[in-house]
């Protein structure tokens, strides 16, 4: 094998002239051949380009890797690895794949150049090729070179933003869930437990509590259409207009109906179409009554200690599909051991692989059969049986379930 | 499913057959269709669900904002023979209240009020 100065790989960099702005492209050239190395090497130099020359494969790979020159021209025959061999590790290795290779030979026969071609390199260069030839497949291989770093620092681009992107999504999911109350206690001989599972990193479902007194409670459970960015936004600014003293200052009372009929006139359908259902409740400790209202929202049931279930839903336009619709109040009596169940739609419209949907219904059985248990208990294996039914963990739809439990 | 509209004009109006699921996937469809009647001046558009299997939350609302901006070009939609699962979601939100629902062309093109 042959071997003389230059050492394997190290480069002769063309020096710029002062007045270029432009680095010269570089090419690697790899030949064992002193004579013919050296004769391209020079000819490149002179048509401006910055030349490393490698005396094998293996040196050309240490090149490759470590200048990145924008093309390479390797020699077919050489010793221990040959050009297609060179051009199979390149193809192989995911940092280098992406480089410019033209292929030189000195019989340029047809079934040769296919062989070539079909182990990795990009173009053929014959080695009788006049200089206007070696000129013109040069330039033909440093555009798709220029072409392929363009489209490689676009993609990088579009991951770093991507990446961006995401981690601001993340901050406002932990922001969504930071409006989520916590659960335990929430007014003496009243617990609370929930379940939130958004379809995307970012959900349009939102609950909370509004703590009216010592025996007086709001609860409610909204749910914005569409999915992302959008309703998350509309959904927070909806749940800063349910806070207490907003409410007392808006509607100046805490009648559900009232506070729906308000609502429903501040938030107007948007111009793409987009809405809230809400169920908005009061639990009523003194009277041992529910008050509630619902706008298109059928996400609500009382479980009494008795077994019986009572869906309170009332057929109702969501929010901002008519301004002039008023929301009206009803009651039922609520007791000792009884819970009540605020949930968004996404737990029950859902399909399994079928298409068949989980449905009301489904859900009530469920919710009945767990009967009694603790509440966790209940929240928990709903949420499950629901995951059993579509067969996976991730729901089409923002998943979101209260439980609360009176004892007294 | 994908859907597929088409427009059939009647006395008075316009019929828009639909053939799909109205949801959030198609409702760039739905919108272009509808807003192309509405621009012609269409008096009465009436939408005819009968092929419709499914709509999703999005197209609840999407059908809420035709029956305003029609309202708004005093005009008025009405709904033909949605599929019982269809029916359903319309009745839980009570779009009848906003859109008429027909059982059948006759009813729909006269206004009859006894909208089932």
């Amino acid at each position: 094998m042959k071997r003389e100065t230059p050492e394997s790989g190290t480069g002769y960099a063309s020096r710029t002239t002062p007045h270029a702005f432009v680095a010269p492209q570089t090419v690697l050239v790899v030949d064992d051949e002193p004579t013919a190395r050296i004769a391209l090497t020079a000819r490149l130099k002179r048509l401006g380009y910055r030349v490393i020359e490698a005396v094998d494969g293996k040196a050309g790979l240490d090149a490759l890797r470590r200048e990145q020159p924008d093309l390479t021209i390797v020699d077919w025959m050489m010793p221990e690895m040959d050009g297609p061999s060179f051009c199979e590790c390149v193809r192989q290795d995911p940092e280098l794949l992406t480089s410019q290779i033209l292929m030189m030979t000195g019989h340029d026969q047809p079934e040769q150049i296919a062989e070539g071609l079909a182990r990795g390199a990009d173009d053929f260069l014959s080695k009788a090729a006049s200089k206007y030839e070696i000129t013109a497949r040069v330039q033909t291989g440093m555009r798709a070179a220029t072409l392929i770093r363009r489209l490689r620092d676009a993609t990088e681009e579009i991951r770093q933003k991507q990446e961006a992107l995401e981690q601001e999504l993340q901050s406002a999911a932990r922001y969504v869930e930071s409006l989520l109350p916590q659960p335990g206690i929430i007014l003496p001989g009243v617990r609370m437990v929930h379940a939130y599972r958004p379809s995307l990193a970012l959900g349009g479902d939102l609950f909370n509590i509004v703590p009216w007194s010592d025996d007086f409670l709001g609860l409610y459970l909204l749910d914005a259409s569409g999915h992302g960015v959008s309703p998350a936004l509309r959904s927070s600014s909806f749940a800063t207009f349910l806070r207490r003293d907003s409410l007392l200052r808006h509607v100046g009372s805490n009648d559900p109906g009232a506070i729906l009929t308000e609502a429903n006139k501040q938030f107007p359908l948007t111009e793409t179409g987009h809405y809230f259902t809400i169920v908005f409740a009061s639990l009523d400790l003194r009277c041992h009554t529910l008050s509630y209202a619902t706008a298109g929202h059928g996400g609500a049931l009382l479980h009494r200690r008795s077994g019986e279930v009572c869906w309170m839903a009332q057929p109702n336009l969501p929010l901002g599909f008519d301004s002039s619709t008023s929301y009206v109040t009803a009651t039922l009596p609520i007791g000792p051991g009884d819970r009540l169940y605020l949930l968004s739609d996404g737990l029950y419209e859902f399909p399994a692989a079928s298409g068949e949907l989980w449905g009301q219904g489904r859900l009530e059985t469920t919710i009945q059969a767990l009967g009694q248990q603790p509440l966790e208990t209940v929240i928990t294996e709903t949420i499950a049986e629901a995951v059993r039914w579509q067969g996976h963990e991730q729901f089409p739809d923002d998943v979101a379930l209260m439980g609360v439990e009176v004892a007294i | 499913m994908a859907m597929q509209t088409k427009e059939r004009p009647v006395p008075n109006g316009v019929v828009l057959e639909m053939t799909g699921d109205l949801t959030y996937a198609n409702r760039e469809q739905f919108k272009t269709a509808v807003e192309a009647i509405r621009q012609k001046g269409c008096r009465h558009l009436i939408l005819n669900m009968a092929d419709v299997r499914f709509v999703d939350s999005s197209g609840l609302g999407l059908l809420a904002l035709v029956s305003q901006n029609f309202k708004l070009s005093q005009a008025k939609v009405s709904m033909l023979k949605p599929q019982s699962y269809v029916r359903e979601i319309m009745s839980l939100a009570n779009i009848q209240k906003l859109i008429p629902v027909y059982d059948n062309e006759q009813d729909a093109l006269g206004g009859q009020s006894k909208a089932a």
